[in-house]
């Protein structure tokens, strides 16, 4: 319909519709492979750093364990994610389990995006400025914005 | 209606009252993840009603924070992994 972009994931009973041309598919397999390498960096680094949480914020020795029992983990779970997208990344229809990788691999591209832009406070608004030597990491971190926001409500 | 009488029973010591308190698991609010996100993931990992996950995301948008869930120290920790495999920034205390 006129000025009304069509929804790239809708739902179909229990699967998901993915209606996107090859250029974005091929965009999407072009972020995965630039998540896969900064997951390849120590958690430490100020770029990943968002993606491992303290989970005891005011006790350093229960955190030390929680880390030690948990960072392994979550990098394989999200690596895993990215492979599953990997896998699926020209379906035409997804089940329940590989949309929930798309959504988990999506998100965390835009919390690595969003870290890298210094978001820091929910009234943060971004201007795309071309010649802003960040205007590719704006255009993605809204691009994917975007998508992840289909992708939830899809399954709302 | 009246409420059923309640046994109180009193901790021998302050250790085990310690012990004993549950532990909360907090999620803190974040300017990347997305309102309807949030509410996705609070319905997905605690089977929350939509109506109640709103209200939790709400009171993490506009308070900053809110308690998403509470229990046992190993149940708590499990829910502020999963939490973090989700990208949202949660921790846990005892309350």
């Amino acid at each position: 319909m006129f000025g009304r972009r069509r929804r790239r994931i809708d739902r179909r009973q229990n699967r998901f519709i993915v209606r996107m041309d090859a250029e974005e598919r091929a965009l999407l397999r072009q972020l995965l492979g630039e998540l896969r390498q900064l997951l390849a960096l120590s958690p430490d680094d100020p770029r990943v750093r968002r993606l491992y949480p303290a989970a005891y914020s005011d006790d350093p020795e229960r955190e030390s364990e929680y880390v030690s029992l948990t960072r392994e983990e979550l990098q394989s779970g999200r690596l895993a994610s990215i492979d599953a997208v990997e896998a699926s990344v020209d379906a035409e229809l997804l089940d329940a389990d590989q949309l929930t990788a798309w959504m988990q691999a999506v998100n965390s591209l835009r919390l690595v995006l969003g870290t890298m832009l210094d978001i820091t406070d929910d009234d943060h608004e971004l201007q795309f400025d071309p010649s802003d030597p960040n205007a590719r990491t704006v255009a993605l971190y809204g691009y994917l914005g975007g998508l992840l926001d289909e992708i939830v409500d899809a399954q709302l | 209606m009246s409420a059923a009488p309640v046994e109180v029973k009193l901790p021998e010591t302050d250790d085990d009252a310690v012990a004993d308190r549950p532990w909360i698991v907090i999620v803190w609010n974040d300017p990347i993840n997305l309102m309807s996100y949030v509410v996705l993931v609070f319905q997905k990992l605690f089977g929350y009603s939509r109506e109640k996950a709103t209200e939790l995301m709400l009171d993490v948008h506009h308070k900053g924070r809110a308690v998403v869930s509470s229990g046992t120290r190993e149940k708590a920790e499990l829910d502020v992994f999963r939490l973090h495999e989700h990208g949202l920034w949660a921790t846990m205390r005892q309350d």
